[in-house]
């Protein structure tokens, strides 16, 4: 893997820099090797970096369809996830992008024939709804309504309908460009509609085996309007590029103003004279903090995250937003809380509980926010949302849409990542090193039921609605990456 | 919650303190005056130091305290000079410097605070919901302690405040082996007796300066109490050598009987209750819980130890260590992978400070989070305590009834990953980048150093003392009957 720059550390502007110039497989590759060596982590700087990526990707060369645009961001996007599985911003972004193409490539099919809906009766019903779908909130501003979020569910009512299906049929159907086995036959139709090799594929079972399984066989109406279709989308396709550059753009503005939109409410739920208690540094927080800073005095305990996230948490408390030298984090500066008036006290992980009985709220920045509205933080954030949960202390999540994962918690021991044991017992120790296990998690999974508010820069949700929020903003088909096609 | 947001209801937290702590605060006030006074003929000069130089970004304006002293600044600006915190009077040495935090809290509120530009350091940095706890520092030399406090219970008093002698056990036992030294030389003046004058003239400075070290500990209170008693006791007409020689016996047997058999009883009843396979999971270090897994050990039960720690002190590692030692498979986890740690666990075992007689546990900052955590995960949670630590005392939470710790132990040598030099690359702010050392320059920053927490007596399944294993609800009873019915 080359080395990005010399002389510098690799870190996420280093990649940025220097994607223009380098040819975009070397990019791919230098994301990966720099993912897997952890020189890019933490959600935001993966996010940008993903998005950056997949710009250059769209923007390498024409694309003949949606339908291989879409196959080679899964492929990129798979490479960067089986990087780097538990930054799930990456994945996150991926499907955002995917969402974007697919979106893209209805919009453009809807303009142009009003059949294809109908085209498909005998297939599940998710094909016409999915169909329908509209524009994905690239912006957040777009809410869809009701019935997008039903996506899921009926994924997994598909499935059943897959499997009765033909073996020979799904082996057609489901074609490497298109689609995850997991949502098998359903769910693929619906991104896949515009595309003439779907159709063609479907027009094959269709034709070849009669064994076909009642909903496809029943398709009969399909194939004059596809192939209508195909006509009209190709003259179409020029602007697929564009615009899902233009969607991937959004998805970087809203990366950038993320933060700010969050803030936005800070002042919805911070009142005077609170005290605060939050916990690793993070810039979210921070911005949210700082915006309630502007017009009211609050007390901020500030717990300090050791083994792993001390430094930077002292750095953040001393030094507000001026980051050393070439930190992956961006460039925003901003003052530390406490040149803003605002007491904040610092305290070692260990005095959670005992102050926990004077708090009045909890803020916390999560890595990840998995669909069930439970979320990996820093590790100590377990503890603090446990005895917040013990007082009957609110406990405030703040997190942009990026980092909300469409994965439910089935294993949460595997979400958990274990840091370098070097910064729990110096390596000098050796015979310590040697004998006792030392264990650094950096990782913690919090409970939906410790969360009291998530507020992302939607606005704030209860913990129980978030999977409306993912199932906005992820495609049902897109949700599995890591399997091959 | 009020108040300790408000700083301007100060006083009234003062008006919670109870007698014994306005005591104490009196006598410290006392001694301040007399500081600032030997101060102020040394060195008054520091008051002419120029006014207004401070660049008004820097006042703490933020914190209610200081603002509100700020109108009084520009009058009064000598009257600053005598109010640095603590901290600041140690580190800074100037003689005029030396008052007493508590004062030091009274007075600023007063109206205080120098405009000088020594003035910003000389913020409050004391944590206003914990301001009861600030007393005097601790004592970190012998200088300026009473003459007749013996050698052995001064050197005692150093490794007490320095922490190389850790735990309430081992404080225990090391002060009542000061005390017998002290004691052997001691000589009842003519006209005295050994049960008037020992106590009031003779012990109460050697405890009064070990309590200047560090707050002594609930087993400290009652073995001194024990001992009061026992020496108020002893019957007048005892020749002196007989009465020391009996007092040093009976110490000797305290210690023997309340520690080490307790200890013992302790140790075999906690180590039944480790079985094969199980996964013992502790807190910082407590020689107790040690005890009973190197008893464990011993006994030939297979068992995995997981010890978690915490900053500042790392006691956890002495015990991991130790316990390496003795051939145990051991995990050290830091504090935050509590949850990881947990997951393993098939029992808990805490040494306590102290058991409070509501049936709650206060021991080592840190432990109330993992026995809730620990309660969340349905693992029993075990108290190893002797009864000498069992305590009349009640808390509903962890602050009335705490101890403070220099601030300054939570400070970590700067690392290679810390800030770097300066780096001024906008004009606008030139402000280098600082570290948590730099606190006290920086305003409307304080670092809080708890000692302890206390547990709720809901997560404590079982107590284990030397009487047997009880629930948490009956530490007082076995208070009255051991620490009071004696």
């Amino acid at each position: 893997m080359p080395a990005p720059t010399v002389g510098q550390a690799p870190s996420l502007n280093t990649f940025l820099k220097s994607l223009k110039g380098t040819e975009i497989e070397t990019s791919i590759e230098l994301l990966i090797s720099l993912l897997k060596r952890r020189q890019i982590k933490n959600s935001r700087p993966c996010a940008i970096a993903t998005a950056k990526l997949l710009l250059q990707v769209v923007a390498e060369q024409r694309w003949r369809s949606a339908q291989d645009l879409i196959k080679r961001i899964r492929d990129v996007g798979r490479k960067l996830v089986a990087a780097q599985p538990r930054e799930m911003a990456v994945g996150n972004i991926v499907r955002r992008v995917l969402g974007v193409v697919r979106e893209v490539a209805e919009e453009d099919q809807d303009s142009t024939s009003n059949i294809a809906p109908e085209s498909l009766p005998g297939s599940p019903a998710i094909v016409g709804q999915s169909l329908h779908r509209p524009a994905l909130p690239s912006n957040i501003s777009g809410f869809s309504p009701l019935s997008h979020g039903a996506a899921l569910p009926q994924n997994v009512q598909t499935q059943p309908q897959s499997g009765t299906s033909s073996p020979s049929l799904d082996g057609s159907v489901d074609s490497p460009p298109r689609r995850p086995p997991m949502p098998n036959a359903g769910g693929s139709y619906a991104g896949a509609a515009p595309h003439t090799s779907l159709f063609g594929i479907f027009q094959h079972p269709q034709g070849a085996s009669p064994i076909g399984t009642p909903p496809i066989g029943s398709g009969t109406a399909s194939p004059i309007p596809k192939s209508k279709k195909d006509q009209e989308e190709q003259k179409e396709k020029l602007d697929i590029k564009a615009e899902v550059i233009d969607g991937i753009k959004d998805l970087l503005e809203e990366l950038d103003i993320v933060d700010k939109q969050i803030a936005e409410s800070a002042l919805d739920h911070i009142h005077s004279n609170e005290i605060i208690l939050t916990h690793t540094s993070s810039q979210t927080v921070q911005a949210f903090l700082t915006a309630a800073a502007r017009k009211r005095k609050f007390t901020v305990i500030h717990v300090e995250a050791y083994p792993n996230d001390h430094e930077s948490t002292h750095s953040t408390i001393v030094n507000g937003g001026q980051k050393t030298g070439d930190d992956a984090e961006g460039d925003e500066r901003w003052k530390p809380l406490t040149a803003m008036g605002i007491k904040v006290i610092v305290i070692p992980d260990s005095a959670v509980f005992a102050l926990m009985s004077r708090m009045n709220k909890v803020i916390l920045a999560p890595h990840t926010v998995l669909a069930n509205g439970s979320l990996i933080a820093a590790a100590g954030a377990s503890t603090i949302a446990q005895a917040a949960k013990v007082h009957h202390v609110p406990v405030v999540v703040l997190s942009g849409v990026y980092k909300l994962s469409p994965v439910y918690p089935f294993d949460t021991d595997e979400m958990i990542e274990y840091g370098d044991p070097g910064k729990v017992i110096p390596y000098q120790d050796g015979e310590f090193m040697d004998k006792v296990d030392v264990v650094n998690p950096v990782y913690d999974f919090v409970d939906a039921e410790l969360v009291d508010l998530y507020i992302t820069n939607l606005g704030g949700h209860a913990p129980s609605y978030l999977y409306r929020i993912v199932a906005d903003h992820y495609r049902t088909e897109d949700i599995d990456l890591t399997s091959k096609t | 919650m009020s108040e300790q947001q408000k700083p301007a209801e100060a006083p009234q937290g003062e008006q919670k303190l109870s007698p014994a702590e306005l005591k104490k605060r009196a006598k410290a006030e006392k001694q301040a005056r007399r500081a600032a006074q030997k101060g102020e003929q040394g060195g008054p000069s520091q008051d002419n130091a120029p006014p207004n130089g401070e660049p008004k970004g820097q006042k703490p304006s933020g914190a209610p305290g200081p603002a509100q002293q700020k109108p009084k600044v520009e009058k009064q600006p000598q009257k600053g000079a005598h109010k640095p915190s603590e901290q600041d009077s140690k580190k800074q040495g100037t003689a005029q410097q030396t008052t007493m935090p508590v004062r030091n809290r009274r007075a600023s509120q007063s109206g205080g605070g120098a405009p000088r530009e020594q003035a910003k350091k000389q913020e409050n940095k004391n944590v206003e919901l914990f301001s009861h706890l600030y007393t005097q520092p601790r004592r970190q030399t012998i200088e300026g302690a009473p003459k007749d406090v013996h050698p052995s219970v001064l050197a005692l008093g150093l490794q007490i405040s320095s922490y190389e002698i850790c735990g309430s056990t081992a404080r225990c036992v090391a002060m009542l082996n000061a005390f017998k030294d002290a004691i052997l030389e001691y000589n009842t003046p003519a006209g005295a007796s050994l049960a008037r004058h020992l106590t009031s003239h003779y012990l109460s400075p050697q405890i009064d300066y070990l309590k200047s070290c560090r707050p002594i500990s609930e087993s400290m209170g009652n073995a001194i109490r024990w001992l009061k008693k026992l020496i108020v006791e002893i019957d007048p007409n005892l020749p002196d050598h007989e009465a020391k020689n009996y007092v040093c016996d009976q110490i000797d047997r305290f210690i023997q009987e309340r520690i080490t058999v307790a200890d013992q009883a302790i140790a075999t009843s906690a180590s039944s209750q480790i079985k094969n396979g199980s996964v013992v999971l502790t807190y910082a270090k407590s020689s107790i819980v040690e005890k009973t897994i190197l008893q464990s050990h011993a006994n030939g039960t297979q068992f995995r130890v997981i010890v978690l720690d915490s900053r500042p002190l790392f006691e956890g590692k002495n015990l991991a260590t130790r316990l390496m030692h003795a051939g145990l498979q051991v995990e050290y986890f830091p504090f935050s992978g509590i949850a990881r740690a947990m997951s393993d666990a098939t029992l808990v075992l805490l040494g306590a400070h102290s058991m409070l007689s509501n049936g709650r546990l206060q021991s080592r900052i840190g432990t109330a989070s993992i026995a809730m955590a620990a309660h969340r995960a349905d693992v029993p949670v075990i108290v190893c305590c002797e009864s000498v630590k069992f305590s009349g005392k009640v808390a509903l939470d962890s602050i009335v009834i705490n101890e403070v710790a220099p601030s300054e132990e939570l400070l970590l040598p700067p690392s290679k990953t810390a800030p770097t030099p300066v780096k001024t690359d906008d004009d606008e702010e030139e402000v280098k980048l600082r570290g948590l050392q730099d606190w006290k320059e920086i305003p409307n920053l304080q670092i809080l150093n708890l000692m302890y927490d206390v547990t709720p007596a809901e997560y404590i399944r079982m107590v284990i003392c030397e009487y047997g294993s009880v629930p948490p609800s009956s530490v007082p009873v076995v208070h009255r009957l051991v620490n009071e019915g004696m």
